[in-house]
């Protein structure tokens, strides 16, 4: 499967308009340049070769560990990955753990309290969060909390060995907030209905029959057997995690592989596009492994493989 | 002699039956559910308005939104410019109202040109199943392994910024998920007896999956086809705002947030970017709305 989409993206950067070379001369600079010049340059950086013969090169190179080199500054990419990973992660973990924990309190309260004003309240909101979009939410914020308020920084992000843990945390609030509250309003939504389907079955009835404090059946009994589509969300909303980050990691200028892909993107670095959208298809294909895996341990009634 | 009560009431419903009065029975509840539900009619509404205001744009505004007047630069909102002007003195309200065309468009557009693109090879491969099915199921899982705007980006990339290109990279990237549903519904719909009784009076493949099958499978593929278009104006929006959509030149609601990306922009003119925002907020918020009212009316399983 991998190896079906790296041929495919390899193939659509080929038939892409214009090679890497070009983008690397300036147009004061192309009038003077000669035709031998430049293929020269494309000799130094093999782009003379045939295609499938580059795609085999890439291929082998790259399950060697080697990602070869950004045509931009020549970089290798390893290394701007190495960099940009942590902080990517730093952001969407946090958001994902807030996001997680307050969307699926707040989704089983609003089962708990169905039809009330509270539930429809919340389900408004839990409307217009995914209405939003999220980087206008992030310039409001940025507006409010770092210009007008005062209270953090607009953004960007300090290096890990620069400063203390603690001095970090001003410049990821903002960021991992904006992309926490733009995931909520999915996860409280699923989790409500999965609530609501739960509390629906004949074993809350029996509990509940048997006397038993409605506290305890909330918790013990319905939200456990809720948990398991709630789990299984959070890696469906993986991809728009990464898509959410991306477009924040660009408002605050976080240094992220988001806003990294979004320049190589616009700068036709087709060597770092690419590493980079495969990296993005492993993970969604990993986790979505994970889920599975993760799935069948927390419910018994899914069984991974045949019976 | 004079009919028993009970007669006249088989008479009634006779009556009713051969007026065709309860074939449309069902649509109608189906609508006083939809009118039922106040968020819905509610979003309907402002839709409408929204979506009419963008049409009749040149009789509203008496700009043009692409005139560039340098006098009246980054003039706050006033009784001549109800939103202000921009860096370059366009009329930031009528900007929003041809940008509206635009991203509507884009967003209406690629929603219903997906959707037709994955009903018409969902109905027929979830009908015949086989190798078509096999190969459009990976196809699909292909484009669906990667986030979604990561691969319209790679794709914009490749095919360069144009609305045109957009609009084929919406409906390339969002044909997999129309494509997932009508197939879902063809592959429970097909073990019904009126398809197998269909299937024994000897009638082509084509009819039956498209003239009899679809409409029993249209009213999720409405649900669909609303949320869709929600997020093709937030994907647009978001592109346009990174200068990677449409080109800077067309107005669409992407491109008038574009300017917020400058600070000073942010801090300052606050009505350059704010009521857009707005706007298409509140136009997005609508159609999830109009659609969710949708599904509560058609889907009894849904019932929240």
């Amino acid at each position: 499967m991998l190896l079906v989409i790296s041929f495919l993206v390899y193939l659509g950067l080929e038939l892409a308009p214009g090679d890497a070379v070009s983008h690397m001369i300036s147009p004061e600079l192309a009038s003077t340049i000669t035709a031998e010049q430049l293929n020269a340059m494309r000799e130094a950086y093999g782009l003379n070769q045939s295609f499938l013969t580059r795609y085999w090169l890439w291929l082998t190179s790259m399950i060697q560990g080697d990602m070869g080199y950004s045509m931009a500054g020549g970089v290798a990419i390893s290394e701007i990955m190495a960099k940009t990973i942590p902080a990517t992660l730093e952001l969407s973990i946090v958001a994902l753990i807030f996001s997680t924990i307050i969307g699926c309190s707040l989704g089983v309260i609003s089962a708990l309290k169905r039809g009330s004003g509270t539930d429809n309240s919340l389900t408004v909101a839990g409307m217009a969060g995914v209405s939003i979009p999220e980087f206008f939410f992030g310039l409001v914020a940025i507006l409010l909390f770092a210009i007008e308020l005062r209270w953090l920084p607009v953004g960007g992000r300090l290096l890990p060995h620069y400063e203390t843990v603690w001095d970090r945390i001003p410049n990821i609030v903002l960021p991992s907030m904006v992309l926490a509250l733009m995931m909520t309003a999915g996860a409280m939504r699923y989790a409500r209905s999965s609530m609501l389907d739960v509390l629906s079955r004949e074993f809350i009835t029996t509990a509940r029959s048997k006397g038993m404090p409605e506290w305890r059946i909330n918790i013990l009994h319905g939200f456990r057997v809720a948990l398991t589509p709630v789990v299984v969300l959070i890696g469906f909303r993986l991809p728009l995690l990464i898509g959410g980050s991306t477009i924040i990691e660009q408002v605050y200028q976080w240094p992220g592989i988001g806003s990294m892909f979004i320049r190589s993107v616009r700068a036709s670095d087709y060597p770092l596009v690419m590493t980079i959208s495969l990296m993005y298809v492993f993970v969604v294909l990993t986790a979505s492994l994970v889920i599975d895996i993760l799935t069948a341990l927390i419910d018994p009634r899914v069984r991974l493989g045949k019976e | 002699m004079a009919k028993s009560s009970l007669d006249k009431k088989f008479d009634k419903i006779r009556e009713r039956e051969e007026s065709k009065s309860f074939s449309t029975k069902k649509r109608s509840r189906i609508i006083s559910k939809f009118v039922n539900n106040k968020l819905a009619v509610f979003g309907l509404i402002i839709f409408s308005i929204i979506l009419l205001a963008t049409i009749f744009a040149p009789l509203l505004s008496p700009y043009d939104p692409m005139r560039v007047d340098l006098r009246s630069m980054r003039q706050a909102p006033s009784f001549d410019h109800w939103f202000g002007t921009d860096n370059t003195g366009r009329d930031v309200f009528t900007r929003v109202l041809f940008g509206g065309r635009v991203s509507i468009f884009i967003g209406l557009g690629s929603a219903i040109l997906s959707a037709l693109v994955g009903i018409a090879v969902g109905c027929y491969a979830g009908y015949k199943g086989g190798w078509i099915d096999v190969i459009a199921l990976r196809i699909s899982e292909i484009f669906m392994s990667f986030p979604q705007i990561i691969l319209v980006l790679l794709l914009v990339s490749i095919t360069g910024q144009s609305l045109f290109n957009l609009m084929a990279i919406f409906i390339v990237t969002g044909w997999g998920g129309m494509y997932r549903l009508a197939r879902a519904r063809m592959l429970s719909l097909r073990e019904e007896e009126y398809v197998q009784a269909l299937r024994s009076f000897g009638l082509s493949t084509f009819t039956i999956c498209y003239k009899h099958m679809l409409p029993n499978a249209l009213s999720p593929i409405m649900v669909n086809i609303t949320l869709s278009t929600a997020m093709f104006i937030l994907t647009e929006a978001g592109l346009s705002f990174l200068g990677l959509g449409v080109p800077l030149n067309i107005p669409t609601w992407g491109n008038i947030l574009n300017v917020a990306q400058d600070i000073l922009v942010l801090q300052n003119y606050w009505w350059m970017w704010g009521p857009v925002g707005i706007v298409i907020s509140v136009f997005v918020l609508c159609v999830n709305f109009i659609g969710d009212g949708l599904r509560d009316s058609t889907d009894p399983s849904q019932q929240g």
